[in-house]
Formats: C-alpha cells, structure tokens, sequence
C-alpha cells in the first residue's frame, strides 16, 4: 500500500480506483455466476447443456447489445471509476445515477470536474451501502415474513411505475442542477424525436435508443457551445483538467 | 414449507446454506469496493479542491437519495422471493442488472423450454436454466465493462488532450439526454406512467423551490424519496382507476 504516503492527487485515485474496482468487479462475477453452477451440478434436475444455452441465446438476443451499448453510454457520465461501481451494483438509472445527481446538487458540484467525479463516487458508496443494508435486512433477512404482509396490489403497483415515479424527479433535479439551459432543450428535443418519432418507425434500433440520443446530443451541444466560454482554461475552480 | 404442487420443489435446493453464504459474500464485495472508493475520495479530495466536509454531505446525500428506490426495489424483490427463493434473488437483484432485467431475462429463458414463471411448468429445471440465463447475462454487463472501461479510459484522455472543453461539455450533456431519453421512454407505455413521471416531476420542483426559499437543504437530499413516494401514490389511484399498463 504505497499509495498511503502519496500526496493528494488524481492520478493516485484513478490508480487506487481502477486497481481495486476491477479486482471487485471481478471477484463479484465470479461469485454470482457460482450460484447457478452449483445449483446446476448438485441439483437432479435433467438440465443438459444445451438448453442452458437455448435458454441464454434466447436472452442474448434481446440484451446481448446492452453489454455494449450501456458502458458506452455510461462513460462519459461515471468516468472509469464509477464504471466498476456501477457495473457491479447495477441498478444505474434508477439508483446510482439520481444518487450522484442529488450529491452534485447538494455540493454545488458540476458533472465533468473533478470535484463532481468524487462527489458522484462518494455519493454511490453511500447509495451503495444503503443498497447492501436494504438487501440484507429487507429481503435476506425479513423477506419472507415482509411478504405475507404486503397486499399484492402495492407490490403489483411498485413493479410497474417504480421506474417512471423515480425518473420525473430526477430530471427535474439534474436540469435544475446543472443550469444548461441551451443543453437542456437540446437535450428534451432530441429525446422527444428519437424515442417518440424515430424508433417507431424504425423499431430495430430500439436497444440503442439512449444511446443515440445521448450522441446526438453530445454532437449537437458540443457545435453549438459557445466558444468563448468553454474553449479556455478558466482560473474559476469549477473548470475540468486543472483541480 | 412444502407446495402441494411441486411446482416449487426448487426452493429448499435455492434456499441452500452455500448459496446463502455466496449471497452474503456478493454483498460484501460491494461494501469493500464502497470502503476502498471511500478512502480514496478522502486521500485525494483535496487535489480537487474539495474539502473533507463536502466528502461526508456527498456521501450523506448519495446515501439519502438512494433510501426510496432502494425501498420500492425491497418491494419487487420481495415479491419475487417464492419464485426463486431468497439468495438467488439477493445475488441478482443486488448486483448488476435490476429487478425488471431479471424478470424479463428469468421469463425470456423459460420460454425456450415451453415454460411459463410463476405458474406449474416452472419446474427444477425451468428454474435453473433461468437463473443460469440469468446469471451469464448479468456477467455479460461485467466482463464488458472490466474489458471497455481501459480502451474508454485512454480514448477520452486522448479526447482531453485535443480539446479541454470536450471533458467539460460532454458529462453534463450525456447525463442530460440519458434521463431525458429515459423519460420519454416512459410515455409511451401508459397514461399511468405518464401520471407517474409528471407528478414526480411536480413534486421534486416543489421540494427545489422550498428547499432554496426555506433554505431547508435537506430537502434536496429527501427530494427524490418524496417524488418517489408521492408519485407512486399517484399511480397507485390511476391504476386501479383503470388507465394502468395491460397485465404483463
């Protein structure tokens, strides 16, 4: 543990981050995808190989270009360390990145500082250990019993809106947060066109459609920024590549 | 408890001693790589200008936000606990993916063997093809990310380097049209999701504005718990109101 006696630095946190974030992200693989196999090897069941791969296929059809097509889109938004965060956690959209949204709000830290990348990172620990403990308390440890007291109709209702119901007040804060007015609308527009117009008529570019709306959005707001502004290294401390 | 069927003959098999061992360990991987993250937030914070006080609100706020979806993804888990018994949901619901991926993956793989969740041909079998589907899906997202996030890495330095500003537009732009696009994914599916999403919306610009006239800051932080809650109360009505999605 060398880097205990390093001085403060980025590239000391991006070492420690990227050493350690891929060893767990590792190791987390590898025990998940253990539960199946054993089950698979002391389980009686008339299970061959084949239709464990029938079975896969059949799911890497429909997800198979999310493996790709996610990290891609989450990059420019977690940067490398809260990639191996996030990809072992899961849960992105509707958890990780509304947590690092609130934590930049609460700051006054902005995406694409540093200042915003740590408060991001700490922001998903913390996210992270409220996932853990809710998982172990809530549905390890009292699930069972939590289920025979839950009307089903509350249940049913929380499957089906949780995404939306956590989505409207989340955008609200980011746009509230990051005060782009110009991005914004950029940003609402193209996202009204490609998932409301485009993928519609054209419906095999379904799984990209995030994706596609985040690069045209990048495209669209990165030739029309105002060159003045962002095209030099500003002294004001909330400027990236400086801190 | 024994099912008078048999259908669930799995669940004495899934609820396991070993599995429930490998469920606790998965979830204290995520608490060491959260530890290890932690310190090096707070060696380094400094270099980006950050003091140590904004390091635990960060934290503080990340962990607070992340109270009410944590609580409504506890209520899906749970209702998927006598489907696969209590450690396989732990393991896949709490690492990557989410209880809808897994629901769909779980519902995609039994399809191939004829089968349907929840109901009588969802047999041993069944059950661990599904899982097993499960699970290579779910370590499909891992192995992609641990192999894209170096060649992404030196690509967006290379990116820092031609243009400063390229680092300083994109991740506010990105972020900005991946909720939006999120959100209007959302439109489409039902008049319930779009009560859903607008009263959520409502409420979270009602907690900003008190939150910086009252200057109640923790509003900000509850914000999302609140918005979470109230439109999902929403929902609630409109739903067995009848302008809920069709039955899946």
């Amino acid at each position: 543990m060398s880097d205990i006696i390093t001085a403060p630095s980025h590239a000391a946190f991006e070492r420690t981050t990227t050493k350690w974030g891929s060893i767990t992200l590792f190791i987390g693989f590898l025990i998940a995808t253990s539960v199946p196999f054993y089950l698979l090897f002391v389980a009686d069941a008339n299970v061959d190989l084949g239709n464990v791969l029938t079975g896969f296929l059949a799911v890497f059809a429909v997800y198979g270009v999310f493996y790709i097509v996610e990290p891609l889109t989450y990059f420019p938004i977690l940067g490398p360390a809260g990639m191996y965060q996030a990809f072992l956690i899961g849960n992105i959209s509707n958890k990780l990145l509304p947590s690092a949204i609130v934590a930049q709000d609460t700051i006054g830290a902005k995406p694409g500082t540093r200042k915003g990348e740590y408060a991001a990172t700490m922001a998903i620990c913390g996210a992270a250990i409220i996932h853990v403990a809710s998982m172990v308390i809530f549905v390890g440890v009292l699930g069972t019993w939590l289920l025979t007291l839950i009307p089903e109709q509350v249940t049913l209702v929380a499957k089906l809106y949780i995404l939306p119901a956590i989505l409207g007040g989340v955008t609200v804060q980011l746009i509230a947060s990051l005060r782009q007015v110009k991005s914004t609308l950029i940003a609402l527009a193209i996202a009204a066109l490609v998932i409301l117009v485009l993928i519609p008529l054209v419906p095999v570019l379904a799984p990209g459609d995030v994706a596609i709306v985040v690069i045209v959005t990048i495209v669209i707001t990165w030739f029309t920024r105002n060159r003045a502004v962002t095209d030099r290294r500003t002294d004001d401390g909330d400027s990236v590549g400086i801190n | 408890m024994t099912s008078a069927s048999g259908s669930a003959d799995y669940l004495g098999l899934a609820n396991a001693p070993i599995l429930w061992i490998l469920a606790f360990a998965v979830m204290g991987v995520v608490v060491v790589q959260s530890l290890i993250y932690m310190s090096a937030v707070r060696k380094n914070a400094e270099s980006a200008g950050m003091s140590q006080q904004e390091v635990r609100s960060a934290f503080r706020a990340g962990g607070v936000a992340a109270i009410g979806p944590s609580l409504s993804v506890v209520l899906v888990a749970i209702a998927l606990l006598p489907l696969f018994g209590t450690p396989p949901v732990v393991v896949r619901v709490g690492l990557i993916g989410s209880a809808a991926t897994e629901v769909a993956s779980a519902s995609i793989a039994a399809g191939t063997m004829g089968a349907n969740l929840g109901d009588e041909t969802f047999t041993r079998g069944v059950f661990i093809v599904a899982l097993m589907a499960m699970s290579l899906s779910g370590a499909g997202w891992m192995i992609s990310t641990l192999i894209l996030t170096p060649i992404f890495k030196r690509s967006s330095h290379k990116l820092e380097k031609v243009n400063p500003a390229l680092m300083s537009i994109i991740p506010g732009a990105a972020l900005l049209a991946a909720f939006a696009a999120l959100t209007f994914r959302e439109i489409p599916k039902s008049p319930t999701h779009v009560i859903a999403v607008v009263v959520s919306a409502i409420v979270m610009t009602i907690c900003l504005f008190l939150a910086k006239t009252l200057k109640a800051p923790w509003l900000k932080e509850w914000g999302l718990g609140i918005s979470l809650l109230v439109g999902l109360v929403a929902a609630y009505f409109a739903h067995y109101a009848g302008l809920g999605a069709p039955e899946a």
